[in-house]
């Protein structure tokens, strides 16, 4: 699974990256780097859009990277690299969002058309969608960073521990309140 | 299928998206040719769906991220940990916008304790030609070297935006930040003569690293501030 809707730097691992694999599961931070270089753009945007706050999306990006260069010896390019990054930043981010006291599944429970909150920052016309997207519940956006990256409902479900049909829906949502805030 | 019978929310979701299938997706746009509402609609739904799929303008800040991951990485070889134990350093870890000027401080204190442990320690035994080369457990000095140059070069241009902002900034709320950063300068001084008697001393390079990374920190706290 790959994500689909943007040119991601992860989509193309080539033998540099695979050079640079092996090398850094042998303990090489040189080859760490370029890796880092190579893929952290993507997994900043990942988690920024799923936090919806830069300085909470830079600390985890710290996080990922710590935490995959630990993990890195037991990467078996089975899956690309890029894929193995975004599973690897979705879940810490999921894991973040629960452990900072914050509800992972807090969702748009109404039509977003008719909530106060959606009125009340429909008067910001001017925002850009990442801005837009950090407004939506924490839930929410999650499902949807996810999804934007290439995941399938299923899957998000599988990673978020809620039902299928439930992400599927909190996607709609996020996309209607995202109409409002996008085309007030 | 009829006017009155408008599509559904799933409908006009997956038509946007692109993801109806056949031939469910047919029936669909022969209602739509027929149906302004359900067409302005779904034309309203596209261009969200288009405009999320545009990668954002926003350059990534993740180069000037690298610093710091390698510095952790190279903490996390000096000290194992075990497994599981980086969740619950990361819940302890003070976020960047609570720490304070207070913690600089108290960071330095105990970089000048470490460097007094580390001059006794030096003193009852020369590190050996080995040292010269190798960190303790097995952390190259390279990486470490690296890591000070990388910090100092980023101290060097947050420095230069800080002395732009000074003057909007305003003397009372400088003063702090002013106070703090002679703080880490005196131990970054500090260090840096230790290491000119012991250059090959790998745990004072390993403290000036630090030094510098707290330094950095606070650049990037007053900036963001700012």
């Amino acid at each position: 699974m790959l994500p689909t809707s943007e040119a991601s730097p992860l989509t193309t691992d080539n033998g540099a990256i695979d050079d640079a694999v092996r090398r850094a599961q042998q303990g090489d931070i040189a080859a760490f780097e370029t890796i880092y270089h190579a893929s952290a753009p993507a997994v900043y945007r990942l988690c920024r859009r799923m936090v919806g706050d830069d300085c909470e999306a830079r600390e985890l990006v710290q996080d990922v990277f710590v935490r995959a260069w630990e993990k890195l010896p037991t990467f078996r390019n089975q899956s690309a690299l890029g894929t193995w990054l975004h599973r690897l930043a979705a879940n810490l981010v999921i894991q973040h969002l629960r452990s900072a006291g914050r509800r992972a599944t807090r969702f748009i429970e109404v039509d977003p058309d008719m909530s106060a909150p959606t009125r009340a920052v429909a008067i910001d016309s001017r925002l850009d969608a990442d801005a837009a997207i950090a407004r939506l519940p924490d839930g929410a956006r999650s499902v949807l960073a996810l999804h934007l990256e290439g995941y399938s409902h299923d899957e998000i479900a599988q990673m978020m521990g809620i039902a299928a049909g439930t992400a599927r829906t909190q996607l709609f949502r996020a996309r209607r309140a995202l109409m409002h805030l996008l085309e007030a | 299928m009829t006017d009155f019978i408008h599509l559904t929310e799933e409908d006009r979701q997956t038509l946007a998206d692109g993801t109806m299938p056949e031939p469910r997706a047919r029936e669909a746009e022969a209602h739509l040719r027929e149906c302004g509402a359900c067409t302005a609609d779904v034309d309203a739904l596209r261009r969200v769906v288009s405009r999320l799929q545009r990668p954002s303008v926003d350059a990534s800040p993740a180069d000037e991220m690298w610093p710091d991951v390698r510095l952790r990485i190279e903490q996390a070889k000096l000290v194992p940990l075990h497994p599981g134990s980086r969740v619950r350093e990361r819940a302890k870890r003070t976020p960047i916008w609570i720490a304070s000027g207070l913690a600089a401080a108290m960071i330095v204190i105990g970089l000048l304790a470490s460097l007094n442990s580390v001059h006794r320690k030096a003193a009852e035994s020369a590190p050996s030609a080995d040292a010269a080369d190798v960190a303790d457990a097995g952390v190259p000095l390279t990486a470490v070297n690296d890591s000070v140059r990388s910090y100092e070069a980023e101290a060097r241009i947050l420095l230069d935006r800080l002395e732009l902002e000074r003057a909007t900034i305003g003397p009372t709320a400088m003063a702090p930040l002013d106070r703090d950063l002679a703080v880490i300068d005196r131990a970054i001084a500090e260090l840096q003569a230790a290491i000119a008697s012991d250059p090959n001393n790998p745990a004072l390079r390993r403290l000036l690293a630090a030094s510098y990374r707290q330094k950095v920190d606070l650049l990037r706290r007053a900036r963001n501030a700012g």
